[in-house]
């Protein structure tokens, strides 16, 4: 099926009462956990899996991915209004953002923000509807072989572009890969790593991971370490609506940060923070505007805010086409696809193709609703932020517990829980990365699984991985991809070192 | 003083790594090494997460010992404020003890008011108050919602 073909019988289905009802139920939620801090969408996902026994297919992928990108609206809200930013995603917007409310243009902040995402979401949209399904053609021709080495191009670019230091990159990529051994291995049947303990026959369940991880972590950290934070909720003074010349401000921004956006998203680089970045260093390079950058530039509202939103649209490329997530939300979203036995990749688009595309039509009509939920009703999400903190994160640990208890009605998932909450707290503290862990444990098994399979087909001659040329060209990037920029670093340091000896 | 603390983490976390490293190894006899018709079997794949586990302890091990990780971000403003962590980290535990015993509504009453103490709460009672609200309130949504099985409590209060 062809792009505008499927995507006109996308909307046949993604139109139907049910479907719309699910799509505005993710948006909502992503909006809410967007405006809240201590919760992201990847811990939303997680928390709503048990959901995919009850939903079809469809629905509830509609859903997940309404949590998804609704939650990069709701977080402008946030970084606007509050001095804390509600996810990482949208620390750049705050920025100006915050210095916009406090000079009393939050209503053009908030604007500028919901309005760009729209623009982002919309024009990331239409790229994935016209180059997901040729992808997706190219992506069949991909045997075992091909599979392991774009799995490992995936594990090398999330440990080693993300955070600070590739080694504590890397140092979560291994414990998430450990962590994806533990249990009954799919090819053999044999059990490994389980110490006898009858709950570990079927591995850790992902969700008590994500959960421990993020959740309680997050609280773990905020709780001891940011106790005297004073948070400020700006007041939505004057109109929501931006000035002719606000607008004429914005649209170059919009459309750079969606230019900006949108490849980051492709890439397994770990989720939409670096293009924000990235998007808010040049709208300071090129600002000609009448505000100054730091004194509350609409500038550096509109790009990041639309970076951030063409990035989440452009992280379904790989997950739909090849099997890949970007981000630690895009691989919760693939166990989604996975606790229905659907395996993303090249084949979805033939033997799935309804879901694929009314998938995206949804985002096309998810975006329409999200402009509608935050411009209109910011003041609405800003009483969120009025919650007090220990209700808050009182009840995101409440929450997050009951989903690991339920599970099993075992008191080791609330064991293992709790233990991740404190690896997870480790790793905030000490400034390791937990994308790479999540990915890695997801994609870990099947690494496993396709790296046998491609030896049984070679008989055991490992030299195919070199020999077939698209392997050995994801192999040969994903090598480059650490070697240089450690062997850059090493150069700098050096030269560093040799400038100022005080390091 | 506040860098040989973190120092000290550091190198705590490090030896964790090399430790589950050779916890990798140790385990590994005990995998049979019945590949099937593949070169390689299911320790295949557990070796090579040992090794490099074990590399990236070591090195880490090293720069812990030698200045301390390289390129950290910025520690936190505040210091550790231990009895915030101990009641999060009570709560936590208590919750798991007794879950099994008074049942659902109960023990996450307790947890709620726990974690709202170590955000500097000084109300016990509104949160128990509150707790039970947002207990029951989860209670239904995932019972009801997302149909998972839940101990009900003894005490019925739903």
């Amino acid at each position: 099926m062809g792009g505008l073909e499927g995507l006109a019988h996308g909307f046949s289905i993604a139109i139907t009462a049910a479907n719309l009802l699910w799509a505005f139920v993710g948006c909502l939620l992503g909006t809410a956990v967007g405006v809240l801090p201590g919760v992201g969408p990847a811990v939303t996902i997680a928390l709503l899996l048990p959901l995919t026994t009850q939903l079809e297919p469809t629905s509830a992928l509609i859903m997940f991915c309404g949590v998804y990108y609704g939650a990069m609206y709701g977080g402008s809200t946030t970084s606007i209004l509050l001095n804390t930013p509600g996810e990482s995603a949208s620390i750049a917007t705050s920025l100006e953002g915050n210095a916009m409310a406090k000079r009393g243009r939050a209503g053009p902040a908030l604007a500028t923000a919901a309005i760009g995402s729209f623009v982002a979401g919309t024009i990331a949209t239409i790229l994935v509807t016209l180059v997901a399904p040729p992808i997706a053609e190219w992506g069949l021709s991909f045997g075992p072989a091909e599979k392991f080495s774009l799995i490992v191009l995936a594990f090398m670019t999330i440990s080693a572009v993300l955070g600070q230091s590739a080694l504590r990159g890397f140092a979560s990529l291994f414990f998430g890969l450990f962590l994806g051994l533990i249990g009954t291995d799919a090819m053999s049947g044999q059990i490994r790593f389980a110490m006898g303990i009858q709950e570990l026959y079927d591995g850790i369940d992902v969700v008590v991971v994500a959960v421990g991880l993020f959740a309680i972590g997050e609280t773990l950290f905020v709780a001891s370490h940011d106790r005297r934070a004073v948070e400020t909720v700006e007041r939505i003074k004057g109109s929501l609506w931006m000035s002719a010349e606000d607008f004429k401000r914005s649209v170059g921004p919009w459309l750079r940060g969606t230019a900006i956006g949108f490849p980051f998203g492709t890439m397994p680089a770990g989720g939409a923070e670096i293009p924000t970045f990235l998007s808010y260093a040049t709208e300071k390079r090129l600002n000609k505007g009448p505000d100054k950058f730091g004194e509350g530039a609409i500038e550096g509202v509109a790009g990041p805010e639309a970076a951030n939103n063409a990035s989440v649209t452009a992280a379904l490329i790989p997950l739909l086409t090849l099997g890949l997530p970007t981000s630690a939300t895009a691989a919760i979203i693939l166990t989604g696809f996975q606790q229905y036995g659907i395996q993303p990749g090249p084949l979805l688009f033939t033997t799935q193709a309804d879901l694929v595309w009314a998938l995206i039509a949804s985002l096309y009509i998810g975006n329409v609703m999200l402009l509608v939920l935050n411009l209109p009703m910011a003041g609405v999400w800003a009483r969120l932020l009025t919650i007090p903190r220990p209700m808050l994160y009182a009840g995101i640990v409440v929450f997050a517990t009951i989903s690991a208890y339920g599970m099993r009605n075992s008191w080791f998932d609330l064991f293992l829980l709790a233990f991740f909450g404190l690896v997870g707290y480790a790793m905030k503290r000490w400034d390791i990365p937990v994308a790479p862990c999540l990915v890695a444990m997801i994609l870990g098994p099947r690494a496993d699984t396709e790296l046998r399979r491609a030896l049984q087909i070679s008989q055991s001659d490992f030299s195919v991985f070199f020999t077939r040329p698209i392997s050995a060209a994801l192999l040969a990037i994903a090598l480059a991809l650490v070697v240089v920029p450690a062997a850059m670093r090493w150069r700098a340091s050096r030269r560093a070192r040799a400038n100022a000896p005080t390091a | 003083m506040a860098s040989r603390e973190r120092n000290g983490a550091e190198i705590a976390i490090s030896a964790a790594v090399v430790a589950l490293a050779l916890f990798v190894f140790e385990q590994l006899s005990s995998i049979p090494a019945d590949g099937g018709y593949s070169a390689v079997g299911p320790r295949f794949a557990p070796m090579i997460v040992g090794v490099g586990l074990l590399a990236i302890g070591l090195l880490l091990l090293r720069q812990a010992l030698t200045g301390g990780w390289r390129d950290m971000a910025p520690a936190p403003d505040e210091p550790l404020h231990g009895p915030s962590f101990a009641w999060i980290a009570g709560g936590l535990a208590l919750q798991m003890a007794i879950i099994g015993v008074v049942g659902f509504t109960v023990a996450s009453t307790l947890l709620f008011a726990a974690v709202a103490r170590g955000f500097g709460s000084r109300r016990p009672l509104h949160d128990a108050i509150v707790g039970a609200i947002v207990a029951i309130a989860v209670f239904l949504f995932f019972t009801r919602v997302l149909g998972l099985s839940l101990p009900s409590s003894p005490i019925r209060i739903i």
